[in-house]
């Protein structure tokens, strides 16, 4: 869909306008042109998103005349083009019979300062940019994208300036990391990819993103139901992965650096056994008691790595960590924790604006007695009382320097929708890009 | 146990408990202690490698020089860390290292030491409230417990210079009283407190200048009810419905903050029948009415200024041949009609006509609730926290600060549009359950429907109202969370100040 920003419509095939006030959004189809009255609404975001589910159908171009600043038209852009996004396709070999019908081709939008908007858009397309990625990225089947195509993912950041390297975890010490993927026949990776558009020398933003390509559970292998949506399990590393698109193709004057932490885990002949220790790359040895809770071993590593390796200024990983916080949460917002107050606060803020909400939980030292092992420093799972998602979050915590401030987003219940949601339809959200990217931006 | 307040000295027999500083630092008494008998507690201290860190225990038993059975050394931690809780504490640690001991008579070394920021009075007061606290044991159905495993301790003297210290303790005595009853009621089998027997025991309250009301199933019916009765009507056991009224402030008329309680007295989940395993636990599903009924015993033990109505609806939840069943759309006491899916849902029925019916009843400037409501909070927040949802940000705070105070922690969670049309019903205005995702919060959602506009709270306990393990204050079983929280919280922001 081509967003056009212009002073006055030409004439067109279909007009989009405001209802009265306290009117309701509705397609007339058989006016001439074509006419959609939309709601009346505050904010031009959500007036976009709401008009795309109405697009389906309708003819081009579409001239939408709301009235709108340059600001305000480009944020409308910006919902429409985050909500009328079309899932991934590519594997469809005959047209989906369900498929909505074509939205209009062109859109123009009219606005008092097209110039204005189009700058405006051009910062919102490059977000667009990274969310649709990460959304792609996490309907990929797993035998299409597992650890090395991921990782190729990764290095096409180069294009956009962005350095990338792609490490061997056993080469660098990345006990954990490399368990994880010992059971697949594709072995795992870290993925870095460092923007540096900010001050030389400047700490950097630094994501950690879980990215499982696929989650069997290993050994601890999974209920054989839903199995397939652990497709997903790298939701957290594309959300990293997205948000460094994003920020490299707008060059935002910032450092970031995304770690991804890449495996694939797999019940193989050589799997990591229930039982087994292994020696995390910070130092202490861990118990893997449950090989079903592996997102908290690679992140283990990956914090540890990147606090090592990226002095950062702050550290946040994402993941799809654990189905407790799903239970909690609901699907509305992601769990949050911090080891900073400041640092939650400023990311539930910007998550409310961007409408990726958070709430935060907490980092409970009661979960310590029962993250004990009787023959390693920790295991990696409590089976005790504690709610898994905060024995998960403080399993972390012990891989993360307490003088770094350090955030850890559970996005097991936002990053896929099982229905439409405000900003995207069905399917993946590409949950954590725009909150990174307006995080970056600070 | 007797608790009186007498003047530092060594006790000529039984127990005596002492603080220690962190880093083996002795406060007076135990100084005095150690140089009567020649250097003992600091030898006992190597030996048994204690340094006095915070509910760090050691029993010296029978020390040379003096005439003591056992001396109890409490570590204390840092004394700048040494707050109301820890003092708290530093009672229930020590007199449970004491109270099966076969001494009688106990004391407790309260004295001023150097860095104490809390004043000394407090201190006392506060050691004496713990160690009450922790004396607590429900044991009345023990008919063959051996003599040298029940509690021993008859008499604990809090040793103390600080004038105030009595005084100090007289309110937080109260509220122990208020927390005793909680936990008896809560821990009481569902065949001995059941809607009417709880009822009575609401009764009693009168003594201490409660007016209570007990409405039944006649009375319920005719205001229309329909979603507490439906709860109650598998069971032979007569729903109730009990006010009770503690009007402490300077204007009588002045509006109450109302207290709203889940009593269901025995949860079997109904038709929609729970599993066999755990389902005794169910006894203390009106832990949320217990801790109301112990709260305004506890303010009226004390005397506060302020105007407090509790509510709670007590039923029995049974499946029988004329329970309610799934399916069924029963009318609430404010119209909204509700389907029926999960009868083990059945908390934020009983709890949504009594919400309602303090609203209208006595316009009251605040309403909070309290519920072992859900499953899912212990899952969100294990028996850490309770669960906290609140319409209103300064009451939640509030709230919150309270929790921390006495250590009833709370944690909030969200509440949203999104999630209040999980509840959406195809035959009535709602169901009474929102589906597996965010359990706790569709359960919130559900009660905020009966509200409207009064500023509210609701407070999810299923995971904190029973402790499975003792703690320094409370032993292991019903721990009466919820009556300290509110206690503190009306102490704070609901009385009139002097």
């Amino acid at each position: 869909m081509k967003i056009r920003f212009a002073v006055r419509a030409a004439p067109a095939a279909a007009r989009a306008e405001a209802a009265a006030p306290g009117g309701k959004s509705e397609i007339l189809a058989a006016a001439r042109p074509y006419l959609i009255r939309l709601a009346p609404g505050t904010d031009p975001r959500r007036s976009g998103a709401a008009l795309a589910v109405l697009l389906p159908g309708c003819p081009s171009p579409l001239a939408v005349e709301l009235g709108l600043d340059g600001a305000a038209a480009a944020d409308f852009a910006y919902g429409l083009r985050l909500r009328a996004f079309r899932p991934l396709a590519k594997y469809r070999t005959r047209p989906d019979d369900d498929a909505p019908a074509p939205a209009p081709g062109e859109v123009v939008i009219v606005t008092a300062d097209p110039a204005a908007a189009e700058a405006a858009f051009r910062r919102h397309d490059a977000v667009l940019r990274g969310v649709f990625l990460a959304r792609d990225l996490v309907a990929e089947p797993g035998n299409h994208l597992g650890p090395a195509e991921l990782a190729d993912r990764v290095r096409l950041l180069a294009e956009l300036g962005v350095a990338v390297d792609i490490l061997d975890p056993a080469a660098h010490g990345l006990g954990l990391l490399a368990a994880v993927g010992q059971g697949s026949a594709r072995p795992p990776r870290l993925a870095v990819a460092r923007w540096n558009g900010g001050p030389a020398g400047a700490r950097p933003l630094v994501l950690v993103g879980k990215g499982l390509t696929f989650d069997a559970g290993g050994l601890s292998i999974k209920p054989a139901e839903h199995m397939e949506e652990m497709k997903g399990d790298m939701a957290g590393a594309a959300a990293v992965l997205g948000a460094l698109t994003a920020i490299a193709a707008r060059r935002a004057a910032v450092n970031v650096a995304g770690v991804l932490a890449i495996a694939e885990n797999m019940p193989g002949a050589g799997a990591l056994r229930p039982g087994d220790v292994i020696r995390s790359h910070k130092g202490p040895t861990v118990e893997v008691v449950d090989t079903d809770a592996e997102g908290r071993l690679v992140l283990a590593d990956a914090l540890s790595w990147a606090a090592a390796n990226l002095s950062p200024a702050a550290l946040i990983d994402i993941a799809t960590l654990t189905g407790a916080v799903v239970r909690v949460l609901g699907r509305h917002h992601a769990g949050l924790y911090s080891n900073r107050d400041g640092l939650a606060r400023r990311l539930t803020d910007i998550g409310r604006r961007q409408a990726e909400p958070l709430w935060r939980l907490p980092l409970s030292a009661a979960c310590d007695a029962h993250l004990r092992s009787d023959v390693a420093d920790w295991k990696n799972c409590g089976w005790g009382p504690v709610p898994d998602h905060d024995n998960a979050a403080r399993f972390l915590q012990k891989f993360v320097p307490a003088g770094i401030a350090w955030a850890h987003l559970d996005i097991a219940g936002t990053a896929d929708s099982p229905g439409d949601g405000d900003f995207c339809p069905k399917g993946a959200t590409g949950f954590g890009v725009r909150l990174f990217d307006a995080l970056a931006a600070g | 146990m007797k608790i009186s307040f007498a003047k530092p000295h060594l006790p000529a027999e039984g127990a005596l408990i002492v603080g220690v500083l962190e880093g083996k630092t002795l406060t007076p008494t135990a100084r005095t202690l150690n140089e009567l008998t020649g250097g003992g507690l600091e030898r006992a201290m190597t030996a048994g490698r204690f340094l006095g860190k915070k509910d760090q225990t050691l029993v010296v038993l029978a020390p040379a020089g003096a005439p003591l059975a056992r001396v109890v050394l409490v570590g204390l931690g840092k004394a700048e860390s040494v707050d109301a809780q820890a003092a708290q504490s530093f009672g229930g640690t020590g007199l449970a290292a004491v109270l099966t001991s076969g001494d009688a008579a106990c004391a407790i070394a309260c004295d001023d030491f150097d860095g104490l920021k809390l004043p000394a009075a407090e201190f006392a007061a506060n050691a004496a409230f713990g160690a009450r606290l922790r004396s607590y044991r429900f044991d009345k159905y023990f008919t063959k417990e051996k003599k040298e495993d029940k509690p021993s301790v008859r008499k604990l003297a809090v040793l103390t210079d600080a004038g105030g210290a009595k005084a100090a303790f007289a309110p937080l005595d109260a509220v122990a009283d208020g927390v005793f009853l909680t936990r008896t009621v809560v821990s009481e089998p569902a065949n001995v407190i059941h809607p009417e027997s709880l009822a009575d025991e609401c009764r009693k309250l009168t003594a201490l200048g409660i007016e209570v009301e007990v409405l039944g199933e006649k009375q319920m019916k005719k205001l229309g009810m329909g979603a507490l009765l439906g709860v109650g009507q598998g069971s032979d056991r007569e729903s109730q419905l009990v006010v009770m009224r503690w009007t402490g402030a300077g204007n009588p008329d002045a509006a109450p903050l109302a207290l709203v309680g889940k009593g269901v007295c025995f949860d079997s989940g109904g038709i929609s029948i729970k599993p066999a395993a755990g389902m005794e636990d169910m006894k203390w599903d009106m832990g949320g009415a217990g801790a109301v009924i112990g709260t305004l015993a506890a303010l009226a033990g004390r005397k506060a200024k302020a105007n407090v109505v509790g509510i709670v609806g007590l039923v029995e939840n049974m499946p029988s041949g004329t329970a309610q069943r799934p399916g069924d759309v029963v009318r609430s006491m404010s119209g909204q009609t509700i389907e029926v899916i999960n009868t083990d849902a059945e908390g934020r029925l009983v709890l949504c006509d009594a919400l309602w019916y303090a609203k209208e009843r006595f316009k009251p400037s605040a309403m909070i609730d309290l519920a072992t409501l859900t499953g899912a909070i212990v899952i969100a927040l294990g028996t850490e926290y309770a669960g906290l949802f609140a319409s209103n940000d300064r009451l939640a705070e509030r709230i919150a600060a309270a929790g921390k105070a006495v250590d009833e922690p709370v944690w909030r969670l969200p509440l949203g549009e999104a999630y209040d049309k999980q509840l959406k019903s195809d035959i009535a205005d709602m169901k009474n359950v929102g589906g597996r995702e965010g359990g706790s919060i569709t359960a919130a959602q559900f009660l905020k429907r009966f509200v409207a506009d009064v500023p509210w709270a609701h407070i999810d306990i299923a995971g904190t109202a029973w402790s499975k393990k003792d703690t320094a204050t409370i032993p292991k079983g019903a721990s009466a969370f919820g009556v300290r929280l509110l206690d503190r919280l009306i102490a704070e922001h609901y009385e009139d100040k002097a």
